[in-house]
């Protein structure tokens, strides 16, 4: 676990070269950058700082959902039910807001905690209802918010939000788009909770080893109930995005987003095995995201072939991520044996 | 008493028999692609309007989402097993569910397919009107009634080999072809609203003269709109949808959509039971039985709001 730990904060001193310093702390960073350049040379209109902004607003709400997933993975779970919560959220909120008509900031507050219980329950299945794999309590979610969501529309749109609530998603601050500060602040929010507070080292810890957790005194199922209840409440905060940036709300929004959520955890760094992972790398994972698609936009790339692009761009710049975490064992085994000699 | 217990299982049958034959109203499965847009809540509600004209038990069935395949497939095989006098389908791709109107055919249940050609031999008929001819005929409004002297056209479009949104792409395409548009860029958006809109505002940084964007549902044109409006020099952009929706709808009476296609929803989910009914009563009817579409525009929105707004049961 400690070991564990001091990887993740970046204690492991290597006595490698710069390149490798790069390579071990900035795998996916590196990515980014590689990508950014391509796409640079490849679409002039890349560069330009109307098309960054963009980028910048695109990627927050798969950045939201992204933080609350990297909470789930860093306990070595899932939370396939972000994209359905999102939607439940948000239709509470509408139907509270635009048809009976209660005050906005209240009915908003009312979808969050909404997010919050449905991530509460599922954790709940999973410690105190002994669900095998939280696979299994947050894909049931995924279903019955989805589901509910449906229901309670009418499988229909509803719009026609307050002001404040556009400028969330669609907004800016100067030039800065208000989703993105959204995110920044997120992030160094998650960054204080993961790397300062008790319990944000737990769930690393959770992660790292279970049992090795509950025998040293930590009420791990607390933490998971946290976990998911954090991870239902992201999404339902994405969702806010998400109503403010289209300005309606749809019973089949946030559809697959799990998926691009799960994506950008691990392309940021983070094991499936927990225990590994930074709100950094995530934020990472979910700009390589969001500007793929962005270039692939620009670029004009037919349909067909971008979903093959997206794939493999996954799939490679996991691959960094492999390489670099091998480099590093290989590192720390040279280092024991030099110790040992 | 087993003498009994076989006794009275012969007078149940025998009820059960009589009561079939007595009461004569046919048993029709109808299996759409979804059930939950206002799309096929307007087929719905056709479909019930002939079942309750025609008095005949019908049985509507539908997958979670358009893209669940299998699960359609299993539904139909579900509604053979029960029986019914005939079987109905919008395949979601052609061809999948074919496995499973064999199996119809082996248990003597006539097929019919609506909404979306299934490409199998043995069907009664076909209901509907392909989604590649009515692409034709928005392709010629596009050409004749939008940009009759040229103009720069954007495709936003559903799925990758989604039948639906293929024919919708190709339809238009081959239909402005010839005259003096250019077709700038075709882009995914996944036919999502949110994605739709992500996708619209980077096709806008790049081409800086598009004059109307298609997307092949409401959901993607509303997201594509939102980005022309959040771009206060270009809101001279026009947008086109498809399926008349009640957002697409309101959006053309508040001045903002172009116009959106509808496919008689309402015509198609009454006209199926009527068919059905001829057939099963002994009628010879057509191999293909076309419905008519409509174009919306703010020149005839209003009847298609109130028809809308009777069928939903709801203000737009």
């Amino acid at each position: 676990m400690q070991v564990k730990t001091n990887e993740v904060f970046g204690g492991t001193k290597n006595r490698a070269g710069w390149f490798n310093i790069i390579f071990n702390k900035l795998g996916a960073l590196l990515a980014l950058i590689l990508l950014m350049v391509a796409l640079g040379i490849a679409s002039p209109y890349f560069f330009t700082l109307r098309n960054l902004l963009n980028i910048a607003q695109q990627l927050a709400i798969n950045a939201l959902v992204a933080f609350g997933m990297l909470l789930a993975i860093l306990t070595a779970g899932i939370d396939l039910s972000v994209g359905s919560v999102l939607a439940l959220s948000i239709s509470i909120s509408s139907i509270l807001i635009v048809n009976v008509g209660i005050n906005s900031v209240v009915g908003i507050f009312l979808g969050l905690l909404t997010g919050t219980l449905c991530g509460m329950i599922n954790g709940l299945l999973l410690t105190k209802f002994h669900l095998p794999h939280p696979f299994i309590a947050t894909l049931g979610m995924m279903n019955v918010a989805r589901g509910i969501a449906l229901i309670i529309t009418k499988s229909s749109p509803i719009s026609g939000f307050p002001e404040w609530i556009q400028f969330i998603g669609s907004g800016s601050v100067g030039p800065i788009p208000t989703s993105f500060l959204l995110v920044l602040v997120t992030v160094c929010i998650f960054h204080y909770f993961l790397t300062r507070t008790s319990t944000g080292r737990y769930i690393y810890a959770v992660g790292g080893n279970l049992e090795a957790a509950k025998l040293s005194g930590i009420n791990t199922d607390r933490v998971l109930v946290i976990v998911y209840s954090i991870s239902g409440f992201m999404a339902a905060v994405a969702g806010v995005v998400l109503m403010g940036r289209v300005n309606a709300t749809y019973p089949l929004a946030g559809l697959l987003y799990e998926m691009d959520a799960i994506a950008a955890v691990i392309m940021g760094g983070a094991s499936f095995m927990g225990g590994i992972g930074t709100i950094w790398g995530t934020l990472i994972g979910a700009m390589i995201i969001a500007v793929i698609r962005n270039g692939l936009n620009l670029l004009g790339v037919p349909p067909d072939v971008q979903t093959v692009v997206i794939g493999s761009v996954i799939i490679t710049a996991v691959y960094f991520d492999v390489l670099r975490r091998r480099q590093n064992e290989k590192l720390s085994k040279q280092t024991y044996y030099e110790m040992m000699s | 008493m087993k003498k009994l217990l076989v006794f009275l299982l012969i007078i149940g049958v025998l009820v059960m028999v009589f009561s079939t034959v007595l009461a004569k109203n046919y048993k029709i499965a109808v299996v759409f692609k979804a059930l939950n847009s206002d799309w096929w809540k307007t087929v719905q509600a056709g479909v019930n309007a002939g079942a309750k004209d025609f008095n005949v038990e019908v049985s509507v069935v539908g997958p979670q989402a358009e893209t669940a395949v299998m699960e359609q497939f299993n539904m139909i095989q579900d509604q053979i097993n029960r029986n019914i006098d005939a079987l109905v389908v919008a395949p979601l791709r052609p061809t999948t569910t074919n496995q499973a109107f064999e199996q119809a055919k082996k248990a003597g249940i006539p097929v019919f397919v609506f909404d979306t050609k299934a490409n199998w031999p043995d069907q009664v008929t076909f209901i509907g009107l392909d989604n590649y001819d009515i692409a034709r005929g928005l392709g010629k409004y596009i050409r004749e009634k939008v940009l009759t002297t040229g103009g720069n056209l954007v495709i936003i479009r559903g799925a990758m080999g989604d039948k639906t949104h293929d024919d919708r792409v190709n339809g238009v395409l081959d239909e402005v072809k010839g005259a003096n548009i250019e077709v700038l860029t075709i882009q995914p958006g996944n036919s999502e609203r949110g994605i739709a809109m992500n996708v619209m505002q980077n096709i806008l940084l790049v081409h800086q003269n598009v004059d109307l964007v298609f997307c092949t549902n409401d959901e993607m044109a509303l997201g594509a709109l939102r980005a022309v409006e959040t771009m206060r020099t270009r809101t001279k952009i026009k947008v086109i949808g498809w399926d008349g929706t009640s957002n697409a709808l309101a959006s053309i009476r508040d001045g903002k959509l172009y116009a959106t296609v509808d496919g008689n929803a309402f015509c198609m989910g009454y006209d199926v039971v009527k068919y059905v009914v001829k057939y099963l009563n002994g009628e010879k009817i057509d191999k293909n039985i076309e419905v008519d579409y409509s174009i919306i525009d703010h020149t005839n929105f209003e009847k298609f709001i109130e028809r809308l707004q009777k069928v939903l049961k709801r203000k737009i």
